[in-house]
């Protein structure tokens, strides 16, 4: 193990971090300040705080959604026809009800969990494809890079909504169907980055070492380039996120997630946004909950990325 | 830059042979059997058998693949199952406001987002860059359909500043004019334009940051130019990036702008494939991927071109 790994940072080889006393400007323009500590030493990076306070606020998402059960003053399929569109605050209604006289609050607090979860699946699974995709085509011959790599090219050239929504609608409404399609449209993405990174660490001279004490190609990917190339995934994974949470409502949004009358934030935007005249208040109530939602989990990834220095490549 | 031009024109065809790949793939994904489902639970064996070899099923998938392509080669991508028109027609009618809606948001997202930028980058330290950072990280998450409803509720209904949704008025003075339009472009193309304006606002920060980082800026310095013509120089040195930046957002708007058009019952593209999906019309919204992807490589090249044109460099 190294000094600098010693000091508990991994970020050593990004290069804003110049040497103490080198005087070379940062790729952003400002000068690092004279550094007194001993060399070798690497300032231990910290989030900021904008990201600490994204990151309760996902924390505090994923809790709401773990303990529906437990926090929901009411069952989010309790209606009552006589209690229809309650303003805020009223009969112990915090945000008020629903065309049929539904809770507000506890539909949102229930339906952070196919909304939560049809975020979530998709990033898990294109992940773990994109992943092998990006060390079989980093790891493999010219013409095996060269197959997989253009063929997922293809997937750029449509706006990836639409695609989602294309292979949704093919397959039929549903959360399963909709997991399926965002997998699909997250998975170019992120094998792009993963099959980058492999590229990067194939030259390293550990790699040199592995190759010639004999060393099969599954020991190489999964030993020696997986462990190095894992932390840059995984960050840009969780800065996909908040994107994919943002789309699984926008399908939901369309019809294309959960049947009604189950509670999601995307259904609950559609059945909410015909009362924009009538209560004007409520029917925003789902609609600022995804958009929290979405910028939280992306100052907390965009945190994360900056931390490993980690770039994606602009979606 | 006619051989430029051209390998890139050839650099098109594969990507649109895979597009159409895909498509068909959508078509073959769907659940159950066609020929049942056209003919219904009593339909006998020999007209099963007849209808097969009709659609063409029974031959193997690459056949079909071809056959299909020829069809769609020939502008012929089915009928509209509830509208009972050719699919291709009635998308593209509706692509056209889709366009129109685009390019308003295209030009709001660029000018917007190099405005932002510019301000992040020249004003380092300052309340006004962080503010600009905000914002941008901001539109970035932002969802269009939770912006749209929420521009809705708050500059539109009641208010009654703008518009709460479609394109024209039927009534009223300046019914059908340019103005007319106008006031019902801004709050859909706003929404629309969010995301990829945050986008390239931070695009235009990072690259500015490394133009002004350059040697030929400290060069400039020591000459004496003046602080603004410094900057001009640095912006200059950005413009190739940012335009393949806007490129390809512009190319994503055609995405996002689904669910601003539902919100603001826009009558585009988006409006047509939202009405299709309830109707489980499969042939409209493979028509409006079709439609979408080609607009999306024919904004690629253009991009492509322009870059070519600002930057000799990658012409080789």
């Amino acid at each position: 193990m190294t000094a600098t790994q010693l000091v508990g940072d991994d970020t050593a080889d990004t290069p804003t971090d110049t040497a103490p006393g080198d005087a070379i400007p940062a790729p952003d323009g400002s000068t690092p300040a004279r550094d007194t500590r001993p060399s070798g030493t690497v300032k231990r990076r910290r989030l900021g705080w904008p990201a600490r306070i994204a990151g309760g606020v996902c924390a505090s998402f994923l809790l709401a959604a773990l303990l529906a059960p437990l926090i929901a003053p009411y069952e989010p399929l309790a209606d009552d026809r006589s209690n229809r569109l309650q303003p805020f605050f009223s009969g112990g209604h915090l945000l008020g009800t629903d065309g049929q006289g539904r809770d507000v609050l506890s539909r949102v607090i229930w339906g952070a969990r196919p909304s939560i979860l049809t975020g979530l699946i998709p990033v898990f699974v294109a992940g773990l494809i994109g992943t092998l995709l990006g060390l079989v085509a980093g790891l493999g011959s010219h013409r095996v890079n060269t197959i997989i790599m253009r063929t997922l090219d293809v997937f750029y050239a449509f706006p990836a909504v639409l695609l989602a929504i294309a292979i949704a609608a093919a397959l039929g409404s549903g959360t399963s169907n909709a997991i399926i399609a965002l997998s699909v449209i997250l998975v170019p993405p992120i094998a792009r980055l993963a099959e980058s990174e492999v590229a990067r660490i194939r030259s390293a001279a550990f790699m040199e070492a592995a190759r010639v004490s004999g060393a099969g190609w599954w020991s190489i990917a999964l030993r020696h380039v997986l462990p190095n190339a894992a932390p840059a995934i995984v960050v840009y994974c969780t800065a996909l996120v908040g994107l994919s949470i943002v789309y699984a409502a926008g399908l939901g949004f369309l019809g294309l997630g959960v049947a009604p009358p189950t509670a999601e934030w995307g259904l609950m935007v559609n059945e909410l946004r015909q009362f924009t005249f009538s209560a004007p208040g409520i029917s925003l109530v789902p609609a600022v909950v995804i958009l929290i939602a979405s910028v939280a989990f992306n100052v907390f990834g965009d945190g994360l990325r900056d931390l490993l220095d980690v770039k994606g490549d602009g979606r | 830059m006619i051989r430029f031009l051209l390998r890139r024109l050839g650099l098109a065809i594969p990507t649109l042979l895979g597009v159409s790949l895909v498509i068909f793939v959508t078509i073959r994904i769907v659940p159950g059997d066609p020929v049942a489902s056209l003919l219904g639970p009593t339909g006998s064996p020999e007209a099963r058998a007849e209808l097969t070899t009709k659609l063409g099923l029974d031959k193997p998938i690459p056949v079909q693949y071809v056959t299909w392509l020829g069809r769609v080669a020939q502008g012929d991508l089915g009928r509209s199952i509830a509208k009972q028109t050719d699919a291709l027609a009635y998308v593209w009618e509706a692509f056209r406001n889709t366009i129109t809606l685009s390019l308003f948001a295209a030009v709001v997202a660029i000018v917007g987002g190099i405005a932002l930028g510019v301000i992040a980058a020249t004003r380092r330290g300052k309340v006004a860059s962080a503010i600009s950072s905000g914002l941008s990280l901001f539109a970035v998450s932002a969802p269009q359909y939770s912006v749209g409803l929420i521009f809705i509720v708050y500059l539109a209904a009641g208010r009654g500043w703008f518009p709460t949704g479609g394109m024209r008025n039927t009534t009223g003075a300046d019914a059908g004019t340019t103005l007319d339009l106008i006031r019902h472009l801004w709050l859909p193309g706003i929404s629309a334009a969010l995301v990829p304006l945050g986008i390239i606002a931070r695009m235009v920060r990072s690259s500015m940051l490394d133009a002004l980082a350059a040697d030929f800026v400290e060069a400039l310095r020591a000459r004496g130019l003046p602080e603004w013509k410094i900057r001009w120089h640095a912006f200059h040195n950005t413009l190739p990036s940012v335009l393949t930046i806007a490129g390809l957002q512009v190319g994503y708007l055609l995405g996002g702008v689904i669910f601003v058009e539902v919100v603001f019952s826009w009558p585009g593209l988006g409006l047509v494939v939202f009405q299709s999906i309830s109707q489980r019309d499969l042939p409209v919204i493979q028509a409006g991927v079709l439609v979408s992807a080609l607009a999306f490589v024919v904004i690629n090249l253009i991009v492509d071109t322009l870059h070519g044109l600002l930057d000799p460099r990658i012409r080789r």
